[in-house]
């Protein structure tokens, strides 16, 4: 382990990083805006979320390196290109999670607040996607921090990432790269995945410090602790 | 032209279907490379998984892999191994099989700790010994996110081996690399295609196989509470 | 049959659940452990079979010490029903019964075929052999629940809260199933419950905690109503246990001629002369309560009417007199206009009618014959001991007691 070729190439690595974030972080977004609605409805129209499931879980299923190809004779050898593969992952994870984020809110409540005079999309807005927030904000969590992972596939199809320090490493038969590669990569995607838990309990305060549990997102308000358990409602 | 026409052209080259390095020949080896990692991830996962569902010891641990494993880059496994071990079995073996671990423990685990409390006492209480307890009651009920789990790590562990071919694996990966250095988008396109192919084939797998092994009990798991 | 010696349950973190406790629990009867919550009755349940391991004294089973053999054996011969049935979904119902049974090594199809006798003991359709859990009602799961417990025919059945999980009228009536078979079985069952009055229905023998632990009192449930060991017996048995305690009390020695019972082809004319100065009359049709008639409404109305067209007000309920309590008497006395309660035969043909003084008499001469049964109470209680005990009270007059069937006793209407 070479540990002076770090501060050789701190700027480049700072680069390649910045852009790392930028192509984990920015399509898991994306994926959450377009997740919500799509939830939404597949949670309100309960004909509408079998069908999206079977194709969410067919499109999950395609390797990320296959899905980027697909893309290249439209989007090219660009950072759309992995962008917009990573957002269709990110919507493979998140909006079952929003389903069933939105589903674990307790029907009394729903009714209650109906009770009181809520009329459906105020309901919505203030009372069930709150409740329903810390099994969507799991869904985030899994996206971005395999979004950040999967970003430094796109390398081989040449779009900049961290990915770059393993072909390059590769290469140059040079593991200090390597590692320094695995680092960042790791550390970047556990970092975010801290922010996100961090916001989480800012964002619902009546939940207090739950010791986590790994028994998924059927549990009301526990997190989606992986898109495994969710996808396991493919219709039978 | 579409990723699809590439693609097809590709494959309906008759050439491409005959000797060295033809596309049968790698949907073979991509299977292999595939299916001994998932295997040996399995024998190692599941029990694991089981075990620590049953007792509860070792669930912290099962939680932060959970949360973990999806943060390592395939690639970057992959590329450190070639270069300090070189290219051998155990150069891809070893990343495939530590990255197809972890979905089939976590859900081996949470499919025995889901199990209702209510049943584990019956069954202790009515005289199942820890073993019986575990292959009667616990891991058929827990079977459905077991098979989840196992199709999540063989989807994983096929795209993970394509990617492989980038430190000199073959397979169908070898399609898609040779063509990316080589600027041929025909053989790239069709080399994806194959592989997607081949994913799908292991869902549908997968759901036949959930459909057989799965008792009718089981299936209409949601009751109201 | 079973006997707890000096019973403790310690936990790391200090709590005690269970206290020296010793009980005997005899053979072939129903022995309920009651008390309010945390109080140690489920602990002290799960020490018999060793789900729970005591950390001081002993556990006897039939003379023998529960830790002498290996525990998963020991818990095939011991029935174990809990709250939620527990019963295994991914198996079929006629599996679940069968469970024990394969375990012990019978062979499947003859296991199946238990298990479809025990679908039939427990009362339920056969076509429920071949369904899953998930497909019954909480009452019929808790049914397979009590089948799968008894199909290996052991002889001693612990139930843990088995009917708290289920609603007010499938309760009741798996109570009463479970008391007609025990009466049918005779098995040694040890239930535990927070309900008094499912303690006092069902129980032959109730023992009620304390709540850290500790016993309070021992003994059949009519004692616990008349005789409780101190305040917090009392008030945990319930402020009413005064009337409740004469569900354990026969109707059969009521005096039954205080009022006119006539049929209803009998003309107004007559009733006024057969009436013989009492207020109300009781109009019976082929021998059976029809309504209350009040005597001064014959006064205006035509002499050849039959009673069958004068307007009656309704009669609440009748008693029986061979098997029914006094309770249900004085209950029907309470919601007749007339003050009189009927008394029938098992045909539901009337015999009588039985006025508040006589229920008074009837009362207070069992409240005699219950307080010249009862032992004086140890003076002292060594700190040792955990209650007063049953064991005191001669065998004769405790069987005297208990002779009053508690299941028709205690099941109002």
């Amino acid at each position: 382990m070479m540990w002076s070729w770090i501060p050789g190439n701190g700027s480049q690595i700072w680069q390649l990083t910045q852009e790392n974030i930028y192509l984990g972080v920015v399509p898991a977004l994306y994926g959450l805006v377009l997740s919500l609605p799509l939830g939404i409805l597949a949670a309100r129209w309960r004909w509408f979320y079998p069908p999206v499931l079977t194709v969410t879980n067919i499109l999950y299923a395609v390797p990320s390196l296959a899905l980027f190809i697909a893309l290249i004779p439209s989007l090219g050898l660009t950072n759309t290109n992995v962008v917009v593969a990573l957002t269709v992952y990110s919507v493979c994870v998140i909006l079952p999670n929003v389903v069933a984020g939105l589903r674990s809110v307790p029907d009394d409540v729903r009714q209650a607040a109906t009770a009181m005079g809520y009329r459906p999309l105020r309901r919505l807005i203030t009372v069930e996607l709150p409740l329903a927030l810390p099994v969507i904000i799991g869904g985030l969590r899994v996206g971005v921090v395999s979004g950040i992972s999967l970003a430094s596939v796109g390398q081989l199809i040449g779009v900049s990432s961290l990915g770059y320090l393993f072909v390059d490493g590769e290469q140059r038969d040079f593991p200090t790269e390597i590692y320094v590669g695995l680092f960042l990569v790791i550390a970047l995607a556990l970092a975010c995945d801290l922010i996100l838990v961090a916001i989480r309990r800012a964002v619902t305060p009546w939940m207090g410090e739950r010791k986590r549990s790994a028994v998924p997102a059927r549990s009301a308000a526990g997190e989606g602790a992986a898109p495994e358990s969710t996808l396991e409602a493919v219709p039978q | 032209m579409s990723f699809f026409s590439w693609a097809w052209d590709w494959v309906i080259q008759r050439s491409n279907w005959n000797g060295q390095g033809s596309i049968p020949q790698q949907i073979v080896a991509h299977l292999g490379y595939s299916g001994l990692p998932l295997l040996i991830a399995a024998l190692i996962a599941i029990p694991a998984g089981v075990a620590i569902g049953h007792t509860g010891r070792g669930a912290t641990l099962v939680i932060n892999i959970a949360n973990a494993w999806r943060a390592i880059p395939t690639l970057g496994l992959l590329v450190l191994l070639v270069v300090l071990l070189g290219f051998s079995a155990l150069t891809w073996l070893l990343p495939l099989v530590v990255l197809a671990i972890p979905p089939m423990l976590v859900n081996s685990y949470e499919g025995v700790a889901g199990v209702d409390p209510g049943v584990r006492d019956a069954a202790r209480g009515m005289g199942m010994t820890t073993w019986q307890q575990v292959t009667r009651v616990e891991m058929p009920i827990a079977l459905p996110l077991i098979l989840v789990g196992l199709r999540t790590s063989a989807v994983f562990v096929v795209a993970t081996a394509t990617i492989a071919a980038y430190i000199g694996l073959g397979g169908l990966g070898r399609f898609i690399i040779d063509g990316l250095a080589s600027d041929q988008y025909g053989p790239v396109a069709g080399g994806a295609l194959l592989v997607v192919v081949l994913a799908i084939l292991v869902l549908i797998l997968f759901a036949v196989l959930s459909r057989l092994l799965v008792p009718a009990g089981l299936r209409t798991r949601r009751r109201e509470g | 049959m079973i006997t707890f010696e000096r019973v403790t349950k310690r936990y790391p973190d200090g709590t005690v659940a269970v206290h020296a406790l010793d009980l005997d629990v005899p053979a072939g009867q129903t022995m309920v452990l009651v008390g309010p919550s945390g109080c140690g009755k489920t602990t002290s349940l799960r020490m018999i079979n060793r789900l729970i391991e005591p950390s001081e004294g002993r556990i006897l089973l039939d003379g023998q010490d529960v830790r002498d053999q290996d525990p998963a054996r020991l818990r095939r011969g011991i029935g174990y029903v809990i709250q939620q049935a527990g019963l295994f979904p991914h198996r079929t119902v006629q599996d679940n019964i069968a469970t024990v049974p394969v375990l012990v090594g019978t062979g499947r199809s003859s296991a199946r075929a238990r298990a479809r006798e025990m679908l039939a003991l427990v009362g339920l359709d056969q076509e429920l052999a071949t369904r899953y859990p998930h497909q019954l009602s909480g009452g019929q799961q808790q049914r397979v629940g009590v089948a799968r417990a008894l199909a290996a025919d052991p002889p001693v059945l612990l139930m843990d809260e088995p009917f708290s999980a289920v609603d007010p009228l499938v309760r009741s009536s798996l109570q009463d199933e479970l008391i007609a078979l025990q009466a049918q079985l005779h098995k040694t069952i040890v239930l535990v419950t927070h309900d008094i009055e499912e303690a006092i229905k069902v129980g032959d023998r109730i023992a009620l905690f304390h709540p850290h632990g500790t016993i309070a009192q021992v003994g059949s449930p009519e004692r616990l109503l008349g005789a409780p060991a101190d305040s917090y017996v009392a008030n945990f048995v319930g402020f009413d246990r005064g009337i409740r305690r004469l569900s354990f009390v026969a109707a059969g020695g009521l005096r039954l001629d205080s009022g006119p019972v006539l049929d209803a082809a009998t003309t107004v004319e007559q009733a006024r002369t057969g009436a013989q100065g009492q207020q109300w009359l009781l109009v019976t049709t082929e021998g059976r309560p029809a309504g209350w008639v009040p005597a001064e409404r014959l006064a205006a109305l035509p002499a050849d009417l039959p009673l069958s067209q004068v307007p009656a007000e309704g009669f609440g309920h009748s008693f029986t007199v061979g098997t029914e309590s006094l309770r249900v008497a004085l209950d029907a006395a309470v919601l007749s206009p007339a003050g009189l309660a009927i008394g029938v035969d098992g045909d539901g043909r009337v015999l009588g009618l039985a006025s508040f003084d006589d229920l008074r008499a009837a009362i207070t001469a069992a409240s005699r014959q219950e307080m010249a049964s009862r032992e004086p109470e140890p003076t002292a209680l060594g700190q040792d001991e955990a209650v007063p005990q049953e064991e005191a009270v001669p065998k004769e007059v405790v069987s005297q007691e208990d002779s009053q069937p508690t299941s028709s006793a205690g099941a109002a209407p």
